[in-house]
């Protein structure tokens, strides 16, 4: 155990969805200001994690604990960057951003402020009073991400973010996403079954196995940032820290 | 602006064709005693509202129609966001709601006079309840079919229950409920004048009943005249309003919710 309380815990996590056994004994953190990034087959529960973090799934057994609280329900601290950007099709993209807001209660001024400041930061200034339909899905997700920014969570879950979009879009976000994080040393939580990705974001990168699973493996990724997401085998150092993890991701492919 | 000229001279030429078929007709094929004829019922219109003789009728009617359709509007909108947020209770409640949706309100008229009276309210719960149940199923499962991820990302940004209500399931429903308030408006006219017709002293329904049974068909179908123009009128402003509220939505044909 480390001395200080890590912003996220997952201690021991059981999840059981009716027969099935999907995690199995489940145990990892995120301490304060990491980015932790989780890999994993398809169907081993990684968005299942996800969902318990945000308080949104409670675990057959064991814990979760955001800064050593238990999530024991909707867990409104914490920000969640889902795999569709779900914005609501109802809202512009000011009234989008500006909503976790609006939920707290933040006067009007300053909330207006604070959503052009997040909408500006991810390069959406002009948009704001476009509908979602009107949006690219790289603007959808920038949106999305501004969205959660705002009202700056300590916290940031990432569910497959960038799963849906195109390549070059892919590492732009990338690109941004490092920048805007460590702008606002937030504690991240990225699921994702892209090595290149995991490796090039995350401090730490949690290897999951098949189901019913477990983690395989907790490998430390200590290249240094900024990192450049157009030439990720150009960073001294990457190609050990991939092989690294795809050695343990090959051996579960193997394995099936 | 010509293009809109054109398109609406096409729109007309039906309509004129008919009305000119039916002129013709009228008294060559069929007896003018069973059809009457366009140039007779336009002279009726002209007369009943130059004596004043509608007057009552109409405000009667009118009456009768916007207290049903809103009572109908606001009961159905609120049942069917209580029960659309609500599926246990739901699950209980929802057989009778259905065997009671099956039977013909037509039926209930008599009854509804004899509980409210033959004046005003008789017709403003009959009118109520047909609207009731469109509105009820439409907005029902308006709520039903709301995305439960979308739901759940938005507790997560910090939203209450009733926060939930006003940023996700009313906008959401959005279009369920004025599509059920769309197809609603002929109904509400449907129950006011077949209450009008079971039992009345004043209003269109009742207009057009005695007209009926002293064998003026002209009067019948101006009757009828001033119905099909504040339908008709009714339903423009819905699609209007609808094209307001719900702006949001991608301009897709294939998209918009049709009613009859």
């Amino acid at each position: 155990m480390s001395h200080t309380t890590p912003c996220l815990s997952f201690d021991a996590i059981r999840q059981d969805f009716g027969a099935l056994r999907v995690l199995d004994d489940v145990g990892f953190e995120v301490e304060a200001g990491q980015f932790v990034a989780v890999i994993g087959p398809s169907g081993c529960g990684k968005s299942t994690l996800v969902q318990m973090a945000a308080g949104l799934l409670m675990p057959t057994a064991g814990q979760v604990r955001h800064n050593g609280h238990l999530v024991r329900g909707v867990n409104a601290g914490i920000g969640l960057v889902p795999q569709q950007a779900q914005l609501l099709p109802w809202k512009t993209l000011m009234q989008n951003v500006v909503l976790p807001l609006e939920l707290r209660r933040v006067p009007p001024a300053e909330r207006m402020a604070q959503a052009r400041a997040a909408i500006a930061a991810v390069d959406l200034a002009g948009f704001e009073d476009s509908y979602p339909y009107q949006l690219s899905g790289g603007m959808q997700k920038r949106a999305s991400i501004a969205r959660t920014l705002v009202y700056q969570p300590d916290a940031i879950l990432l569910d497959e973010p960038f799963g849906a979009l195109d390549a070059q879009t892919r590492m732009v976000m990338q690109r941004d996403l490092q920048a805007l994080v460590a702008a606002q040393g937030a504690s991240v939580l990225l699921v994702t079954h892209d090595i290149t990705e995991a490796v090039l974001l995350a401090d730490t990168v949690v290897v999951l196995s098949r189901r019913p699973t477990r983690v395989l493996a907790r490998i430390a990724i200590g290249l240094p940032r900024p990192r450049d997401v157009f030439q990720p085998f150009g960073i001294a150092g990457f190609a050990a820290a991939y092989d690294q993890v795809w050695a343990h991701v090959r051996g579960e492919l193997v394995a099936a | 602006m010509r293009g809109r000229w054109l398109h609406g001279l096409t729109m007309a030429l039906p309509g004129v064709a008919m009305l000119l078929f039916w002129q013709w007709a009228s008294g060559r094929l069929i007896r003018a005693v069973y059809v009457s004829r366009p140039t007779d019922i336009a002279g009726r219109l002209v007369e009943v509202f130059a004596t004043g003789e509608i007057w009552p009728h109409l405000s009667a009617t009118a009456q009768e129609l916007a207290g049903g359709y809103a009572a109908g509007v606001a009961s159905g909108v609120l049942a069917g966001m209580l029960l659309g947020r609500a599926p246990r209770a739901a699950r209980v409640v929802e057989p009778y709601l259905m065997a009671f949706y099956g039977v013909p309100k037509i039926a209930l008229a008599p009854l509804f006079v004899i509980w409210f009276g033959i004046g005003l309210w008789s017709k403003v719960a009959l009118a109520g309840i047909m609207v009731f149940f469109l509105v009820f199923y439409n907005v029902y499962s308006g709520i039903r079919g709301v995305d439960r991820d979308l739901v759940n990302l938005v507790r997560v940004l910090g939203a209450s229950p009733r926060q939930l209500d006003r940023h996700v399931y009313l906008p959401a429903a959005a279009p369920f409920i004025i599509l059920g308030m769309r197809m609603a408006i002929p109904y509400a006219v449907i129950g006011v004048i077949v209450g009008e017709f079971t039992s009345s002293t004043r209003g269109l329904g009742m207009f057009i009943n005695y007209a009926s049974s002293t064998y003026d068909p002209a009067g019948v179908f101006a009757g009828i005249a001033i119905l099909l123009v504040f339908v008709s009128t009714a339903g423009s402003v819905a699609t209007r309003i609808e094209r307001r509220v719900l702006r949001w939505r991608p301009p897709l044909a294939s998209l918009q919710p049709e009613g009859p």
